[in-house]
């Protein structure tokens, strides 16, 4: 176990450093410069910000410095370029905690929401419960989060003006109620996919030999669901939340926009769009390590469930 | 005439299916006897494991259905019974095993874990009480180094141990019969003989029943007190093994024999096979189900359906050959009157 930790550990560091390789490569394709800007700075600055980044240097030579600054244990991505006296790594620790929290609460939402759901849809296959299910979740899957996230507020309003005073804020950020609603949001989708793969696992997993064995052996139904079933079919489950949490936590822009939160999101499209250098660098090496990291628990947790990985 | 601790009368099964009803089994009527081994035989799709699946209550219905019969447990009906009650005899008084031991035990459980699982079921054991339980279940099918096999997973064990630890866990709260559905089949032929040298010391030990279901006639030889010969969901011929081996009193059994390999005789010889396949059963011939495959089918065998005939006691068969006005041939065994 410890030994596969380590393994995933390297992979995930030589993964970081790929995507570090290629957003600078990228960076350095695209026209234009960030320098250049409606609100140009003076020859100055200019000056001092190409001497700080190498700028003035052979490309090899920017690439050697980027690297360097994000070596741990103390990686500086430098300083904003358009927003003033700001730096990165200030960026992302002011921001970037709002979004891990409303996506580690839509993965929660959505893993939760799935099992149960999918459980529910394989026990009940083909009745009712099933059917219902099964129509939201084509809902879930191909409506976008936006008309999603409309919705939810609307449902809000209407729920705080009905009781009189404000229950669950609308949008904003702060307290615990705040996160509710934009985490369901942003789980919606997710929690449709894993409700389908969930129900289909399940069905799988009950047409298994050692299900049969566990009826033969006089176990209640209770017993071989919850010690034989369950446990099974979660896993093709737990394989797809680790590039879901991928898609959540980066996906998750729309929604804070909509609900007016403070999150890594809108900064990180916000960079993009003015070509901000050193802020689209770092939040991009910073969300890709994120998700590596994400995606090593996801296989270590993986590891706990399902003992074949262990040995492997 | 020793007791019989299983009695099984005039079982029919049937499933509904997209494509019309399957009658898999009709009529199907044996006993089992307080520590004898019943082979039930037959090719695949005659409805053995149905039979007994049928028995344990672990066919899905629908779309399985039982239209009749009953099965009488020391006497006591246990055909048909809500899962609650069913699951005071299953895993207690009857122990089963299955044909893949690879994918018969969950691959997320130790295999302790799995053994102690019975014992803390049925006997309100504590966990600890029935994981030790459990290490000496696996250390009487001769598993070596049971205390530490029993931590491990079933992917850790190769197919043979896997076979040994199902018996160890039908085993735990020491049934009166053990059903074995076709326990060695997918295992090479060493790990079949070990397997069956097991089962025959703890029915030894344990006196317990056995109902092997194969299609092995070698197996059914070697550790069969008594035989049912399954047809197209009926029991064509049923008897001691020595009746069905050297007294075959029905052509099929005949043509099972014939298409056996053997020790003894000319090396060159081959062995033959049936032609023909087994009936449809979405619907059953209204004559004897072998008859399109039968080398001495006669007029009535395609209009009606034969009797059994008692030849000598406990030795019954379904042909027409035996009655009385029936032609003489030179391979059935035949009892005049």
């Amino acid at each position: 176990m410890i030994v596969y930790t380590l393994k995933r550990l390297l992979a995930g560091v030589i993964t970081v450093w790929f995507i570090a390789t290629a957003t600078f490569i990228a960076m350095h394709q695209v026209p234009g410069d960030p320098l250049l800007n409606d609100k140009a700075v003076s020859a100055e600055i200019r000056k001092n910000l190409e001497r700080r980044y190498g700028l003035d240097k052979p490309i090899t030579h920017q690439y050697l410095i980027f690297l360097r600054n994000m070596l741990p244990p103390n990686p500086d991505f430098g300083i904003s370029f358009t927003q003033q006296n700001r730096r990165v790594n200030d960026i992302i620790k002011d921001h970037f905690p709002v979004s891990a929290i409303l996506g580690l609460l839509a993965i929660f939402f959505s893993a939760a929401g799935g099992v149960l759901f999918g459980a529910l849809t394989a026990i009940y296959r083909n009745r009712l419960p099933d059917i219902v299910i099964m129509f939201l979740v084509i809902l879930g899957i191909s409506v976008p989060s936006f008309v999603f996230a409309a919705l939810g507020q609307l449902l809000l309003v209407n729920v705080n003006s009905l009781m009189g005073y404000s229950l669950i804020p609308v949008a904003g950020w702060g307290s615990f109620t705040h996160m509710l609603m934009p985490s369901l949001v942003l789980g919606l989708g997710t929690m449709a996919l894993l409700t389908r793969l969930m129900r289909t696992s399940m069905l799988d997993v009950v047409n298994e030999d050692y299900i049969k064995t566990a009826r033969a052996k006089g176990l209640s139904p209770q017993r071989i669901f919850f010690k034989h079933q369950l446990r099974n079919a979660i896993l093709p489950v737990i394989t797809v939340l680790g590039p879901q949490i991928a898609v959540i936590t980066t996906g998750g822009f729309i929604v804070e926009l909509v609900f007016a939160i403070p999150g890594l999101g809108r900064y990180f499209v916000q960079a993009v769009q003015q070509l901000d250098y050193t802020v689209i660098m770092g939040t991009t090496v910073f969300y890709g390590a994120f998700l590596v990291f994400m995606v090593i628990v996801v296989d270590i947790l993986y590891g706990f469930i399902d003992p074949r990985v262990r040995v492997q | 005439m020793s007791e019989n601790i299983l009695e099984v009368t005039d079982l029919s099964v049937e499933f509904t299916t997209y494509g019309g009803t399957v009658k898999a089994v009709r009529d199907v009527s044996f006993n089992v006897e307080r520590g004898k081994t019943l082979a039930i035989v037959g090719e695949s799709g005659c409805g053995k494991s149905v039979t007994v699946q049928s028995i344990m209550g672990l066919t899905p219905t629908p779309p399985g259905k039982i239209t009749s019969g009953s099965a009488k447990l020391n006497g006591r009906e246990i055909l048909g019974l809500p899962t609650r009650e069913a699951n005071q005899f299953r895993g207690v008084e009857i122990g089963m095993i299955f044909q893949d031991p690879m994918t018969s035990l969950n691959p997320t459980m130790t295999i302790g874990d799995q053994i102690a699982e019975t014992l803390m079921v049925h006997r309100g054991k504590s966990r600890r009480d029935a994981f030790n339980q459990a290490v000496e279940l696996l250390a009487r099918t001769h598993i070596p180094e049971a205390t530490k096999r029993a931590k491990q997973y079933p992917f850790e064990f190769s197919g043979g141990m896997l076979q040994r630890a199902m018996i160890a866990q039908s085993l735990a709260c020491g049934p009166a019969i053990l059903i074995a559905d076709e326990p060695t089949t997918a295992l090479d032929v060493t790990i079949q003989a070990q397997i069956l040298e097991i089962m025959l010391e703890l029915q030894r030990t344990e006196n317990m029943s056995i109902i092997l279901i194969t299609h092995d006639l070698a197996v059914v030889a070697r550790i069969a007190d008594n035989v049912a010969v399954m047809y197209a969901g009926e029991i064509i011929e049923s008897g001691s093994v020595d009746d069905i081996f050297y007294q075959s009193a029905h052509p099929y059994t005949v043509g099972l024999r014939s298409a056996m390999p053997s020790n003894t005789g000319d090396r060159d010889k081959q062995l033959l096979p049936i032609a023909g396949s087994p009936p449809d059963l979405f619907s059953p011939p209204k004559g004897c189900g072998y008859y399109a495959r039968c080398p001495y089918a006669m007029e009535a065998c395609h209009e009606s359906a034969p009797d059994p005939y008692t030849l000598t006691e406990g030795h019954i068969a379904r042909c027409w050959l035996h009655h009385d006005d029936a032609p003489p041939t030179d391979v059935i065994h035949r009892v005049t009157r």
